[in-house]
């Protein structure tokens, strides 16, 4: 029965980012459905994870649907913003290129961080039942990471990610950074600069929805006529809308950036990267049940 | 017999007839049964497999004066129907597994058939050819051309019968037209047309046209963050060449009538059950989630199947289903198991009869239930050799949920969840039922005495 303790919820949202994760590299391509399905058992177990630990005598029913947990939890910023769920998931930058990786969060006298060159393995994950869900050091393994950059927060607008399957560069301006829940600081960094970084990938793991090149070739059965309005607010064009696709989301900022990793143990830094993300999940604003889209 | 209503159903006695596939216990993927159709008379069953291949079986005609072996079927054609395909834009690979099978109603000699992967629409034309012309005049009887020079005189070829030989072509290919991957077609009862649905999408074809195709129902968002529920089975209504039904992943069914409009987003009808909320728990979704939907063949009703029920609907009353049968109750604990290994997302499928007085579906552990409408009566069965013998009458299954094991009973932790039946296809005239098990086929005839 579903009466059993948080730590069901928890192991669910390990599952199933883990199966979001695999189904990236699944023969055939992304499942829709499956994936879909996959993230109502998230906001479930969320919803869950969150009545539970938020407020005892706020107690909500477990799986009250999204708006009213809203109506009765206003401090937990749902928006329904898909840039909400890219602030969780995006680390805070000092805004400074360089070969090794700084967390932004990691200045506390605001100093350009120099970081963490920390195990994942020291990522301590804080246990569920603190009334103040912090982890209390961001764990990001650094090793070489040439091959891989970090999106800069864009403070302004919130835009879309492209990836070009010429070059394999993904073109990100996001809002992103990784929310001080999970890095350990309440409030924002100083320091943080917006500009938009260029990000090499594998491009097996990004995917974009595939109707954004739709218009240049293949027939397309449609009996509607598109009208200007339709494409403006379409989020297959490159426009200012949100990004549309959780894993190049979970990619650009989470899992799959660390699986591409090569001189790190994928596990470790599976395992740090679930704790995270988990705890953002758990704790973090504005997070809402992002849809697959490729 | 203790009280149990005995009827149509319950008089029933399954025996196997025949068993097809490998004895292999190591399954290779390729051979994994995907789909399963008889055609309209159900002298043909066609199977589809994970590596694109079909395999036509025939019912032995001169078997069927003697009802006990009538349900023979052998062999008739195997052809290879998709490839595997790269998509090297999207980096993509394209599965050549046959996701569904459907025959075209017999206008002529030849069997004609579509099959679908997750992007491409095949039509195939199943032709026997039985005599061969002979007798070229420059040509010898190998195919080698003679000289010319050798002709000294004209004769007529004829035609002399030979080896039967059925081939399969391709007739048509209906690609492009899905960027989602395809779950269903289904023939018109027109027979001039077909929709094929993916999980966004719906399509409407004809038959004898490959290069466009009309969008009919169109359930993507705007923004895909907004997308709530994708559409899992569509199926045209037998007699009604306007109707369609389509299901979505939240459980609900709509019917549209393509009269009404020419996008039909608008539904006119929508059946939907509201969930229990005592049974509430973190996979509700996933279990409501519908994985197939069969009108009956009167029309008068549509069947649904999610994870652990079958359900009728009276397509006159949207509120809720009116019969509603527990395939695998016992499985409702075990969610966060079946969670994990990933069997909650198996899409099992469902088949009437051919009078709608019964249906059927498959399980776990390489059972399937029957459910008699008329006499509430439901039985488990099991397809496998070890416990059949051919011929012999099959022993109803029990599955103990909980308490004392009672003897013949299995319990719930005893079942293999890798033995799955997916797919399962009753005979549209006889009491003939085929299952597929992971790679094997199995007959079963009732015994008729």
């Amino acid at each position: 029965s579903m009466g059993n303790c948080a730590f069901d919820a928890q192991n669910l949202i390990s599952i199933s980012l883990r199966k979001i994760q695999s189904s990236r590299t699944q023969r055939g391509g992304i499942k829709l459905h499956k994936n879909l399905l996959v993230t109502y058992v998230l906001r479930n177990a969320r919803q869950f994870y969150m009545s539970k630990n938020f407020s005892q005598t706020q107690r909500t029913h477990q799986y009250e649907d999204v708006t009213a947990v809203r109506e009765k939890q206003d401090y937990l910023e749902l928006t329904g913003s898909f840039t909400e769920l890219a602030d969780d998931f995006y680390c805070n930058f000092s805004g400074v290129e360089s070969d090794t990786w700084h967390c932004g969060a990691h200045q506390p006298n605001g100093h350009p961080a120099e970081v963490a060159h920390q195990d994942a393995s020291a990522c301590a994950m804080v246990s569920p039942s603190d009334s103040d869900l912090m982890v209390s050091e961001a764990c990001w393994s650094c090793a070489d990471k040439s091959s891989w950059e970090l999106p800069i927060p864009n403070t302004q607008a919130n835009q879309k990610t492209v990836l070009d399957l010429d070059t394999h560069v993904v073109t990100t301006v996001t809002n992103g950074y990784f929310h001080s829940d999970c890095c350990a600081q309440p409030k924002q960094p100083q320091g943080a600069q917006g500009f938009s970084k260029k990000r090499k990938l594998d491009s097996s793991y990004h995917i974009v929805d595939p109707e954004f090149y739709l218009p240049d070739f293949g027939p397309v059965p449609c009996k509607r006529i598109r009208t200007d309005d339709d494409l403006h607010s379409e989020s297959e064009q490159l426009d200012t809308t949100n990004i549309s696709n959780l894993i190049s989301v979970l990619g650009s900022g989470g899992l799959s950036e660390f699986v591409s990793w090569q001189h790190t143990d994928l596990e470790q830094i599976f395992a740090a990267q679930t704790i995270c993300l988990k705890h953002t999940l758990l704790t973090g604003s504005g997070w809402t049940r992002a849809i697959e889209a490729f | 017999i203790s009280g149990a209503v005995q009827g149509a159903g319950g008089d029933m006695q399954w025996c196997l007839s025949q068993a097809k596939g490998s004895l292999d216990d190591d399954v290779t993927e390729a051979d994994i049964i995907s789909t399963l159709e008889f055609n309209h008379t159900g002298e043909l069953l066609a199977t589809g497999d994970k590596g694109g291949r079909i395999v036509i079986f025939q019912q032995e005609i001169e078997n069927k004066r003697q009802p006990q072996y009538r349900s023979e079927y052998n062999v008739y054609s195997t052809f290879q129907s998709h490839e595997p395909e790269f998509d090297y834009l999207k980096s993509l690979e394209i599965e050549e597994k046959i996701n569904k099978i459907r025959w075209i109603p017999q206008k002529n000699a030849a069997h004609f058939l579509l099959s679908t992967n997750d992007k491409t629409i095949k039509l195939w034309k199943i032709s026997e050819r039985d005599k061969r012309p002979e007798g070229y005049n420059l040509k010898e009887e190998d195919g080698r051309y003679r000289d010319p020079s050798t002709v000294t005189s004209l004769r007529v070829p004829v035609f002399r019968p030979m080896d039967l030989m059925v081939e399969a072509s391709p007739r048509k290919v209906f690609a492009n037209a899905h960027t989602y991957h395809i779950n269903s077609v289904s023939v018109n009862s027109d027979n001039e047309t077909y929709l094929s649905a993916d999980d966004l999408r719906i399509n409407l074809w004809h038959l004898e046209i490959t290069d466009r195709s009309f969008n009919i129902v169109d359930i993507k968002p705007a923004n895909m963050e907004e997308l709530t529920e994708v559409i899992t089975a569509a199926e045209f209504h037998p007699h009604q060449c306007n109707t369609f039904v389509y299901s979505s992943s939240k459980g609900t069914i709509r019917m549209c009538d393509m009269r009404a409009s020419a996008l039909c987003d608008k539904h006119s009808k929508m059946f939907e059950e509201p969930e229990d909320p005592s049974n509430r728990s973190f996979f509700s979704e996933i279990i409501s989630s519908i994985s197939d939907v069969k009108f009956s063949h009167s029309g008068r009703y549509m069947m649904t199947r999610d994870y652990l029920s079958v359900k009728i609907w009276d397509l006159n009353m949207e509120s809720k289903p009116v019969e509603t049968y527990q395939v695998h109750e016992y499985l409702r604990s075990k969610l966060c198991s079946l969670y994990e290994n990933d069997c909650i997302f198996d899409k099992f499928e469902c088949c009437w009869n051919g009078n709608d007085s019964m249906v059927m579906t498959g399980s776990y552990n390489n059972f399937f239930r029957m459910f008699d409408r008329d006499h509430r009566w439901d039985v488990t069965l099991e397809a496998s050799r070890e416990n059949s013998k051919p011929f012999q009458v099959i022993k109803p299954r029990k599955v103990c949920a909980g308490g004392k094991r009672k003897k013949d009973e299995i319990s719930v932790d005893s079942l293999d969840f890798n033995k799955k039946i997916l797919h399962t296809a009753w005979h549209p005239q006889d009491s003939i039922i085929v299952v597929a098990t992971t790679n094997n086929l199995y007959i079963f005839q009732d015994k008729m005495n």
